[in-house]
This record gives C-alpha cells, sequence and structure tokens, in this order.
C-alpha cells in the first residue's frame, strides 16, 4: 500500500504541518532535551575544571539518560497523538463522509497511523542534533543510535497502533485518550507488577502455586509470568539500553530480574523476540480498529446475506412487490 | 433508479425501520418527508452505504448494492444533515482530500472540482479555510464535494436545515439546475413545505414505514379525492339522499342542516357526472364543492400518532351535536 498516496495521510501531515501544536511539540521536546543534555554537559565539563578528572563514562551516562528521557516522552506523547485520530473525526463528523467515498476502512486507520508515525520520526529526527552532543567525546557508535531508533520504531507501532484502536472503539476522544494510557499503564506497570506478585508469593513459605500453574522452569521465580513482559515495550527498552552500555553481564539478563529462570531460545533473545510480539499486537490492533470503524457497515462474515434473515426477505419478495400498493392503502386508512 | 424493499433495520427494541419499500426514477426529484424519528436518516444512510440493513434490499440501477458496496459509492453523492469540515484546510484542498478519495488526482481532480465550486457558486472561495465559510457557503461545499465522482444519485439529508430563508431559496435552485441536468435526487426534509413546490416525486414516511408514496401529481389527485364533497341543497333533499346512497362511488354520507357531506371517490369528471345527475332528478342545488385539500394537511394526518384519524371540522361540529 503506497502510504504517499494515501489521501488521509497527505491530508494528516499537510494540516499538521501548518499547525502551531506541531511547532509547540517540537519546541518542548527538543527544549527539554536540549536543557537536560547542556545542564548535564556543563556540570560534567565544571567537575573537570575543578578537579582535573575526566570521566569518560559521564558521556555514556548523557547519552543513556537523554534515550530513557526520549523514550518515556514518546510513549506518553504517542497515545495523545493517536488516541483522537478516529474519534476526533467522528466528533468533527467527518468520518462518515470518508466512508460513504471508494476510502476502505484499513486506509483510514493505516493513513492515521503513518501520520502519527510520522510525526514522532520527525520527533526523533529532529532531536539528532541534541543527541549528538554525545559524539563531542566519543563513545556511542552509529550501530547503537540504529539499534535504539529500532527499539524506538517497535514501541512508538504499538503504542501508536494501541491509541489508533481505542480512538477507534470508543466514540469521545477524552474516553479514548484515558483508556489508551489505562491500557498502556496496564503493560507497562502491571506484566512488571505480576511477575513481583509471582515472585513474592512463589517465595513465600509453601509457595510455588504460579510457577507449577504457569509452567515456569526454575524455584522462587514468577514463572510463566516472566513472558508477560515481552509485551512491555519498557522492558525491551532497558534490555537494548543495557546492551548498548555494556551492563549486559551484570544486569541484562532477563532470567535473573524475577527470581532464577532457565536459559531458553527465547530469552537469549529477549529484544528482537520482544519487538516480534510489539508488531503482531500492533497488527493485531489494527484490525481491531477496522473492524470497530467499519461495524455495521460493510458485509463481512455476518452480513445478513445467505442468513435466514435473508433468506425469509428473498421468500417474501413477491409479497413485498404485491404490497406495493401503499399509496392507496395508506390513503385508504386515513380517509375512511 | 433505486428500487428498496422490505427495509427492516432494529436497534436494540426500537424498529427503525419496518419494511420500507421506495422506488425512484431516473431524473426525478424525490422529497423523503416524515417527522423526526420516522427513520429518514437511517434510510439514507443504508442507501449510502454507511449502515446494513436487517433485513430488505437495496438495487440502483439494477445493482444489489448491499452485495456490492464500493460499486455503490461510486453512484451516489452522500451529502448528510452536517457539514463535515477541517479546521486548517483550504476550499481547494479539502476538494482534494475528497477527490482523493474517490481515486482522482492531479489535473483531472483539480479541473472538476474547480467547474464544481463554480457551479456552486464558491469559485472565488478556493483558498479560504473551509471552517471559514458560513453554514450556506459550508453547504454548497457540502454538495460540490458529493458530486466530485459524478454520481447518478445525489442522496441528500436534510440539507436545508439551519439555512436562512434566501440561502435556502439558492440552495434550492442549486437543486433544480442539478436536476435539469438529468441528476436523480433524494432529498430528505421533516417539513413538506420544504420540498412540496420544489420536487417531482415524493414519499412521506413514519414509523419506519412508507405511508404515502407517487409522483406530485398523483399525491395531489388522491388529495383531491380524499376530501369530501359539500353540496347544499336548496330544496328536494330526499331526492338527493336517495340518489347518494345508491351511487356506486360515495362512500359515506353526512347532513348538516340543508347541507350533505358526501365521500365521493370519482375523478372530476364523475364529479360532473354526480351533479348532472342530481339534478335530472330535480334536486336544487346552490352549492358543490370540494373541500380544498393540501399536501400540508394529509402529512399532518398520516403522521399523527394520538390518533388514528383527524377528524374534519364537519364531523367535529356534528358529533358535538352542533
Amino acid at each position: 500500500m503506497n502510504m504517499i498516496k494515501n489521501p488521509v495521510y497527505k491530508r494528516e501531515m499537510r494540516v499538521s504541518a501548518r499547525s502551531f501544536r506541531l511547532a509547540l511539540v517540537l519546541l518542548v521536546f527538543n527544549g527539554i532535551l536540549a536543557l537536560v543534555a547542556l545542564l548535564n554537559m556543563y556540570s560534567m565539563l565544571a567537575q573537570i575544571r575543578v578537579t582535573a578528572e575526566i570521566q569518560y563514562s559521564s558521556f555514556l551516562d548523557l547519552y543513556l539518560f537523554m534515550a530513557v528521557l526520549e523514550f518515556v516522552m514518546l510513549v506518553f506523547i504517542m497515545p495523545a497523538i493517536t488516541a483522537g485520530s478516529i474519534s476526533g473525526e467522528r466528533e468533527r463528523q467527518t468520518l462518515d463522509l470518508m466512508l460513504s467515498t471508494k476510502m476502505a476502512p484499513i486506509q483510514i486507520i493505516l493513513g492515521k497511523l503513518a501520520a502519527s508515525l510520522s510525526t514522532m520520526v520527525l520527533l526523533i529526527i529532529s532531536s539528532f542534533p541534541i543527541l549528538a552532543l554525545v559524539f563531542v567525546y566519543g563513545g556511542v557508535t552509529i550501530k547503537d543510535i540504529v539499534m535504539l531508533l529500532a527499539c524506538y520504531g517497535a514501541a512508538a507501532l504499538f503504542v501508536g497502533s494501541l491509541g489508533v484502536c481505542c480512538s477507534a472503539l470508543f466514540r469521545k476522544s477524552t474516553l479514548s485518550t484515558v483508556v489508551a494510557y489505562g491500557i498502556m499503564g496496564g503493560v507497562v506497570i502491571g506484566t512488571y507488577g505480576i511477575n513481583q506478585l509471582a515472585l513474592f508469593f512463589n517465595r513465600m513459605p509453601g509457595g510455588g502455586y504460579f510457577t507449577a500453574a504457569s509452567a515456569g522452569t526454575g524455584d522462587g521465580s514468577s514463572g510463566g509470568f516472566l513472558y508477560l513482559l515481552l509485551m512491555n515495550p519498557t522492558v525491551t527498552f532497558v534490555m537494548t539500553m543495557l546492551r548498548l552500555s555494556g551492563r549486559e553481564a551484570a544486569s541484562g539478563n532477563i532470567t535473573q530480574w524475577f527470581g532464577n529462570h532457565g536459559e531458553n531460545f527465547v530469552s537469549q533473545n529477549w529484544v528482537g523476540c520482544s519487538v516480534v510480539i510489539q508488531i503482531v499486537m500492533a497488527v493485531i490492533l489494527i484490525r481491531v480498529a477496522v473492524w470497530a470503524v467499519s461495524r455495521g457497515r460493510r458485509p463481512g462474515k455476518n452480513h445478513y446475506r445467505g442468513s435466514a434473515a435473508w433468506q425469509e426477505t428473498k421468500k417474501n419478495k413477491n409479497r413485498l412487490k404485491n404490497r406495493h400498493d401503499g399509496i392507496s392503502l395508506g390513503f385508504c386508512h386515513v380517509c375512511f | 433508479m433505486l428500487k428498496v424493499r422490505g427495509l427492516r433495520k432494529i436497534y436494540g427494541n426500537y424498529h427503525a425501520l419496518d419494511g420500507l419499500d421506495m422506488d425512484i426514477e431516473d431524473g426525478a426529484l424525490y422529497g423523503f418527508v416524515g417527522p423526526n424519528g420516522a427513520g429518514k436518516t437511517t434510510t439514507i444512510k443504508i442507501i449510502s452505504g454507511l449502515l446494513l440493513p436487517d433485513q430488505g434490499s437495496v438495487e440502483i440501477d439494477g445493482v444489489d448494492a448491499l452485495a456490492h458496496p464500493v460499486g455503490l459509492k461510486e453512484k451516489i453523492g452522500y451529502v448528510p444533515d452536517y457539514f463535515g469540515v477541517y479546521d486548517n484546510l483550504k476550499v481547494s484542498e479539502y476538494m482534494d482530500f475528497f477527490a482523493a478519495c474517490y481515486g482522482m488526482e492531479g489535473l483531472k481532480a483539480r479541473r472538476r472540482s474547480q467547474m464544481l465550486l463554480d457551479q456552486v457558486g464558491l469559485g472565488d472561495k478556493e483558498d479560504f479555510f473551509v471552517d471559514g465559510l458560513s453554514r450556506g457557503m459550508k453547504q454548497r461545499l457540502c454538495l460540490a464535494r458529493a458530486l466530485l465522482h459524478d454520481p447518478v444519485l445525489l442522496v441528500m439529508d436534510e440539507p436545508s436545515a439551519g439555512l436562512d430563508p434566501r440561502t435556502r431559496l439558492e440552495f434550492r435552485e442549486t437543486l433544480r439546475e442539478l436536476n435539469a441536468q438529468g441528476m436523480t435526487i433524494l432529498l430528505s426534509s421533516h417539513l413538506l413545505t420544504d420540498l412540496a413546490e420544489l420536487c417531482t416525486d415524493v414519499g412521506i414516511v413514519d414509523a419506519g414505514k412508507m405511508l404515502l408514496a407517487g409522483s406530485m401529481e398523483e399525491i395531489a389527485e388522491k388529495i383531491h379525492v380524499s376530501k369530501p364533497i359539500i353540496i347544499s341543497i336548496y330544496k328536494n333533499m330526499p331526492a338527493a339522499m336517495a340518489l347518494l346512497k345508491e351511487h356506486p362511488l360515495v362512500r359515506s354520507i353526512s347532513v348538516k342542516n340543508q347541507e350533505i357531506m358526501v365521500q365521493f371517490v370519482g375523478s372530476e369528471r364523475q364529479e360532473s357526472g354526480l351533479l348532472t345527475e342530481l339534478i335530472q332528478v330535480g334536486v336544487q342545488i346552490r352549492g358543490f364543492v370540494r373541500e380544498p385539500g393540501n399536501l400540508e394537511a394529509v402529512f399532518m394526518q398520516l403522521t399523527n400518532h394520538e390518533e388514528e384519524r383527524v377528524m374534519l371540522s364537519y364531523e367535529h361540529d356534528q358529533e358535538s351535536g352542533l
């Protein structure tokens, strides 16, 4: 599907490029990043002036700090941008107008999502000069940046799809935004909390129920609940950052996070698996959004054609034809 | 052009449509009238492919519209009862966007959009922002948008709602022009007066059913027949009563003083025949007239939920013992 030709994408990009809101978001986003980065750098330089000691790890810390800040802002901004995409069209009463044209619901959903992702990409690209501050003293390779971007991309796609899905399911933008943030909170904090709870219960005397129930592999661990974290973009991001910072050996092994879990293919390729899971979930969410938009509108599997109702209609067609003397019947009813 | 049969749509326990039938001929300007909640918008949404019925069929140009929704959308131009405009979008960009939604791009789309904007009188407003236009202009823009893909049927849901009288007149004129060019138009309204002078055909709907439908001439004839003939007798009332009681086209007779109110289901020619017969049997008549009928009164009667039928003033007087 050629997104450049998608009318919704084109219109969204045109309108957002014209709006003051995007300029403001760019200003605030980069302003916060620049402020934090420059303050950090000045404090390091001030320390160097005083102690004459250069801590090269500080530059890596700066990079990590900025990457974390950027990720958190992405996760927070994306639902705000996408959660009003479809419900906003409903509120403006333009969704029906689009659906009365030859546009398919999937084109509308993908156009909206692509426009939101483009805004995110614009935010990320606009922050490159600030991220490049860490190259002043070296320490981060281009490969590191690409890995980070891949992680951002998967998270933005997942969170964006969640926002669009909520927007398609709920009529009001306010409600869809609240639900999108709620689900995001559930995924980020909930999956972590469940693992903590499972670990807590399994470490209690006589524990082990959760381990057995969830087919875990180790004693005193959160068991199979660990794999819920595959959905959590924050965990994927943290794993990526630990890998980039070379601290993987110390705390980068997910199998050690909630008790002792056995090593397997998933734990060895956690970031890759998580990215795949997030993309799969994004696809499912997009499908749900398409279903929500076309609900009651287009013939699907449950279309009445071929159903009992349809057959009854067909059977009664002749009768209905004969009944089409409604003019005189209706009239007589009134006049006599 | 459009053939709707046995359309049913139920929302929970509410029957929005209850076996609605509708026929629109090529080139007709069809007025679809009914009170609020009668099922007009639901019908229009089904015809426009925005809603699926629970039962029934919709055929446009002989094609089953429910089975071929994409084909349906190429044939229909939909104008809802709201404007549906975007902020921060110029008139030309709005038209470009919807042209792209119909798969039209480039010079062809630009020319078509320019031509339509000129036709609806917005040719000089191309660079205006859509949300800054007046209500009348927005409505005309919506009309131009719906005509972008050159549909065979234009479906409009209460298009003149909220417009001032002058804008309404101008809008009607535009519709007349479009109809004169061969465009078939389905126009809904809850005000019959809105449509009575404009439409070639009319359908009155209530509680999800079509109560009365046909060309304006047919309906005018039906209204005429529905009204009673009031015969004022000067002399020989018994002879008049004897003749009327035996007449095959007389449905009911009411008498008040020297006046007889007759429900006569014959044509105008048969009416004059009745007058001749009365004179021939020696009845002296000083008045013979049908009560004037109007479409609005019929509409009010048809859509009256309080009573099964509205009594005529004459009957009312009679029942009151006057």
